[in-house]
């Protein structure tokens, strides 16, 4: 589309077509900021936001009007992270200080998670993280750490920090993490050892690939499969990689411990070998709370590196199978053997990285986090050539990929027949906070368990899959169709009940002023704003219309929502009818099958 | 009418009654008709109640620590575990009426006592390492280029999908659960509660093409309150949420042009429809009901009608199971058929195992025994009528990753009930030895599978009344699973009376 205009462009202005690179960066740019122009109406402007960030409001629907896309997503990318772990650390500090138990755990990590998203300034790098964190998951759910927020925090932080930066940095990032370390055990996993049967743990060999990366089958650059036989009727899919790759990689993330490990001072070999120093190492001192210990939250390291005796656990003999593909960097995707534990991994990590697929697989993911669950292929194709290459030949530039993903005519234009997708548990509820100006009286956010009413929490997922597979066809029309539909996953009947009910307490109990509240200080919607409309329902109808549906309800909706506030009367509801006319209108609003699923 | 023009019947009917509104209802009572006319189909004479549960075992059971060589064997296991080994004198011995073919004396894990004892009684078997295969396959042919093999082996999310499809040939998304319902459905009285009831939620095995399960929670039922009027059609004796129940209602009722918003209407629907009537029915069966104390007391917990301690997740998911299938009366639920599927989690156990897996192992022995004490008991009667499976993604490998196994193929499986024939091993037990082992795939211990899930399933299966015709389209690879290299060669493993 851009290329015709582009072209078109050229022609019309009598321009020979052999731009060089640079002068070819500055039309792609010119045509880039041509179609990011806009919003022309507020509707637009709450649609970017639904996508953007985790609920448009009033205001920021007409700041965006005023601004445009370009400027808006300028300041957005400028703006200075909102971070997770000075809250918890501050919280421990507090209770350290005052002699108290440090009452420090997950429930705190989701509080400020969700302050962050409902009141942070930097929306879109907090909608980054919340989407990277379902790709590259880890989980409370996890033995390891379900009572540790705090390196969980910390490892959030490294997403939304570098949720505009570069995904190469970003993967190393996160293979290094404790974190990740403990949930898919490449922590403390160590070379074979034929003598005690042991040998390296797959598990992140195999995530790492199928989950974070490239996929399980070979992609076309639009994301499509790769067909094995075109002879053969439909798609015959070529796998990624094989046993051996994952034997290989296994391999490379071996020798990795906390960063605060005592040593080695002899060789494997010798009697005063200290072998215990790798087995039991402490992640911190034990004078201190390990929520507070510095190993869970730096960068793993290779037991032993810089000492004599080199990085002990590493398998360094032997050369690693890694992955081969057209115009790798490795000779046929082997790594060599030898090497140190850093350097194998950085060259493991380059390869991944730097495989066809990084940008196809990643690229839908991405959309499907932000925009529709079935992008078209050109769409992915024209994200994952941003991301092989964002314009100044840099690969991996997610700045440039989550601006493309927004920017994008396909996600701009009105959605095509079944574009968009169900919104998320979580969404739903951030969306209704911030359109409402949600708080609670002290200021704290008691949330900590939302996965109850929403199969959904902040890190939470039931394992490494996260809480929907992206390939998730619901049974019946939709997988007939063909059509994707990851978040129908957890749309199960319990939970189409929980999230409606909990809905409907977050507008008919959780309302800033309501006296039954008595002690209890959950996050409260105001009301008061909209209780002005409570007499003029048309125009109640369409602010909600503008907040939650982007100025897209039907007129069939809008009149049955009309007549249903009109017959709430002081007659038969008494003297707090006007409220209930707002609540009704929200609570019906954020329940019907327009709003659910986002167009 | 046989089953076979039966459902040609239904594809003709579907097909002219697509869009419909009085076709399922029109449907329901024809079959009924048609039962009490002809009696034709066994299943549905008398008061014939069958169920079978699925228990998956998420993360893949280490189910070579679950059921362990008591003779010289164990040393080649104790060599290859090492420091993850079962020692041999604390192994709970098992006596097997028949198998392994291969002979060899086995002990379960010494939390088991509940398995033993049912096993002992004969009322558990054991199947040898099953697991997902597309055709027979050994060591040379695995190793070998151009052999038909499971896509993804070793990956937990395609080997739980392939344990449950299972169609190890194809990325299909249908359970075998959720085909046998498009098939059984129709003949449960109860035409609004799913044949298929999840306490685990979203779950591969039970999804149909036609049938969507039901979810639940152990914690029962609930309903969405701002329009519970307690009645059909918002109509109900709670009236002040009439009003927004016909607003919502009628929000729900209107023609969508989006796939998803037909898809949400039809979910939410059902759901409003089913909750109903679920909750009215187990609320005549309280948790607190006295014939539900084995859960505790197998447990090793002290019941109480008043205060109960809080039940191991799988005996909470098991007891709700129960309370369920006590109402499948006439005047109540009115179902003869159902399949249930539970689950827990943190099967996966790289690390820490030793730790972990034992409590896991003992949830199931334990949980199981006193659901069929329940089962059993004069109130309900109806051992003979539950079956009870593992699944589970895979066995892991038998070597030991430090602290740890990791993702194998091939596992044993238990399965209880009066109807099963107890007290046996079913097919080969495998070699244990962690190198040059002839029975895994050269990698660590993942053992190749000689029984296949689709045999697993399929045994299950015609034990709740497929026939050998629909058989054939459920398990389109069963016929592949014969010949030598299969423990146990053809459609039916004899584990079910």
């Amino acid at each position: 589309m851009r290329n015709g205009f582009v072209v078109g462009l050229m022609l019309i202005c009598g321009l020979s077509i052999s731009p060089g690179a640079d002068a070819q960066d500055a039309i792609f740019a010119t045509g880039h900021d041509e179609a990011a122009e806009g919003p022309y109406t507020k509707a637009q402007a709450s649609r970017f936001l639904t996508q953007a960030t985790f609920g448009p409001t009033l205001t920021e629907i007409d700041r965006l009007y005023r601004m445009g896309y370009n400027a808006w997503l300028n300041e957005q990318f400028a703006a200075t992270t909102s971070q997770q772990l000075p809250f918890l650390d501050q919280l421990i500090a507090q209770a350290v200080a005052a002699g108290q138990p440090i009452e420090v755990w997950q429930d705190k990590r989701q509080e400020i998670w969700w302050r962050n998203v409902l009141t942070g300034n930097d929306q879109l790098r907090q909608r980054m993280a919340f989407a990277l964190s379902q790709i590259l998951v880890i989980s409370d759910q996890n033995g390891s750490l379900e009572g540790n927020p705090t390196t969980m925090a910390h490892f959030y932080d490294g997403l939304a920090s570098g949720a505009f930066g570069n995904y190469r940095a970003l993967l190393e990032n996160i293979t290094l993490h404790p974190s990740m370390g403990h949930y898919l055990s490449m922590f403390k996993n160590r070379k074979t050892d034929a003598a005690q049967n042991i040998r390296p743990d797959e598990n992140y060999a195999r995530e790492i690939m199928q989950l974070f990366s490239i996929g399980l089958v070979q992609l076309n650059p639009n994301g499509t499969p790769v067909d094995g036989n075109a002879g053969q009727a439909g798609i015959q899919t070529v796998p990624s990689y094989d046993q051996t790759v994952i034997a290989g990689f296994a391999k490379v993330f071996t020798g990795w411990s906390y960063s605060t490990c005592s040593p080695p001072v002899a060789p494997e070999s010798s009697p005063s070998f200290n072998w215990w120093h790798w087995e039991y190492c402490p992640s911190g001192p034990d004078t201190q709370d390990w929520r507070s210990h510095p190993g869970w939250r730096t960068a793993l390291k290779p037991w032993g590196e810089g000492t004599a005796f080199g990085d002990i656990y590493h398998e360094s003999a032997g050369s690693k199978q890694l992955l081969n593909y057209a115009g790798v960097t490795l000779p046929n995707g082997v790594l060599p053997a030898g090497g140190t534990a850093r350097n194998n991994l950085t060259a493991a990590l380059n390869n991944v990285f730097n495989h066809p697929n990084v940008g196809p697989f990643l690229s839908r993911l991405l959309i499907q986090r932000f925009t529709t669950s079935n992008p078209s292929p050109a769409y992915v194709g024209r994200v994952a050539a941003v991301f092989a290459n964002n314009g100044s030949g840099v690969r991996g530039d997610l700045r440039a990929v989550v601006r493309a993903i927004l920017m994008d005519t396909e996600a701009r234009s009105p959605a095509p027949t079944n574009g968009g997708k169900l919104r998320e548990p979580l969404l739903r509820v951030t969306q209704l906070w911030r359109a409402l100006d949600a708080r609670s009286i002290d200021g704290r956010i008691r949330e900590g368990w939302a996965e109850q009413y929403g199969a959904q929490a902040i890190q939470r997922s039931p394992t490494v899959f996260n809480f929907f597979l992206p390939n998730y066809q619901l049974p019946g029309e939709v997988a007939t169709l063909g059509l994707f539909s990851p978040e129908f996953q957890i749309t199960t009947d319990t939970y189409i009940t929980r999230l409606s009910n909990e809905i409907g307490g977050k507008v008919y109990w959780a309302w800033w002023g309501n006296p039954d509240l008595g002690t209890w200080d959950p996050v409260q919607v105001n009301l008061n704003r909209d209780l002005a409309l409570a007499t003029q329902p048309a125009e109640l109808v369409e602010r909600y219309n503008l907040l939650f549906l982007n100025g897209r309800m039907s007129n069939t909706m809008r009149n049955l929502l009309i007549t249903h506030i009109n017959d709430i009367t002081n007659n038969n509801s008494g003297s707090g009818w006007q409220r209930f006319r707002v609540q009704d209108a929200l609570w019906l609003t954020l329940t019907s099958p327009e709003y659910v699923v986002e167009k | 009418m046989s089953i076979l023009r039966r459902r040609e019947f239904l594809h003709k009917t579907l097909c002219a009654a697509a869009g419909s509104a009085a076709f399922t209802s029109m449907f329901a009572k024809m079959e009924l008709a048609q039962a009490a006319t002809t009696g034709g189909i066994r299943r549905l004479e008398g008061d014939d109640y069958r169920a079978l549960v699925c228990i998956y075992l998420y993360g893949g059971n280490d189910c070579f620590n679950m059921v362990v060589p008591r003779d010289a064997g164990h040393a080649t296991y104790l060599a290859t575990r090492g420091s993850l080994a079962v020692p041999q004198n604390q192994l709970l011995a098992i006596n097997p009426t028949s198998g392994p073919s291969n002979g060899g004396q086995y002990g379960l894990h010494p939390v088991m006592t509940g398995a033993r004892d049912m096993f002992e009684a004969g009322r558990m078997a054991i199947v040898a390492n099953a697991g997902p295969l597309v055709r027979p396959t050994n060591k040379t042919l695995y190793q070998q280029a151009g052999t038909l093999l499971p896509a993804q082996l070793f990956s937990h999310s395609d080997q739980s999908v392939l344990w449950q499809t299972p169609r190890a040939d194809s990325s299909a998304r249908t359970g075998w659960g959720g085909r046998l319902a498009d098939i059984f459905a129709s003949t449960n009285p109860n035409q609004v509660l799913s044949m298929n009831v999840s306490l685990d939620g979203e779950n591969v095995f039970q999804a149909g093409v036609s049938v969507s399960p039901y979810f639940m929670s152990s914690d029962g039922v609930e309903q969405i309150w701002p329009i519970n009027t307690n009645g059909a059609n918002c109509n109900g004796p709670e009236g002040w949420n009439r009003r927004r129940c016909l607003t919502f209602q009628a929000l729900q009722t209107q023609t969508y042009g989006h796939a998803f918003e037909r898809a949400y209407v039809n979910k939410t629907q059902a759901t409003i429809a089913t909750s109903a009537q679920v909750a009215a029915a187990i609320a005549n069966y309280p948790s607190n009901d006295a014939v539900f104390q084995p859960f505790w007391t197998r447990n090793g917990l002290t019941w109480s009608a008043t205060n109960p301690p809080e039940l191991p997740r799988l005996a909470q998911q098991l007891l709700m199971i129960a309370r369920v299938i006590r109402a499948r009366g006439a005047s109540q639920l009115n179902m003869q058929r159902q399949l249930f599927f539970a689950a827990i989690g943190g099967f996966d156990t790289h690390d820490n195992q030793l730790a972990d897996h034992p409590g896991l192992l003992r949830d199931l022995s334990q949980s199981v025994q006193a659901f069929y004490d329940v089962l059993n008991s004069p109130t309900f009667a109806l051992g003979s009528s539950v079956t009870t499976f593992t699944a589970s993604e895979f066995g892991r490998t038998l070597t030991n990753n430090g602290d740890g196994t990791d993702h194998g193929w091939g596992g044993h499986h238990l399965v209880w009930g009066n109807a099963v024939n107890g007290r046996r091993i079913f097919g080969r037990m495998p070699n244990l030895q962690a190198n040059n082992n002839p029975d895994d795939t050269g990698w660590g211990g993942q053992i190749i599978p000689t029984i296949s899930a689709d045999q697993y399933a399929a045994t299950l299966a015609t034990w709740y009344g497929l026939s050998d015709i629909d058989r054939a389209d459920i398990f389109p690879n069963l016929q592949f699973m014969t010949g030598p290299m299969m423990a146990i060669s053809g459609p039916n493993l004899g584990f079910m009376t």
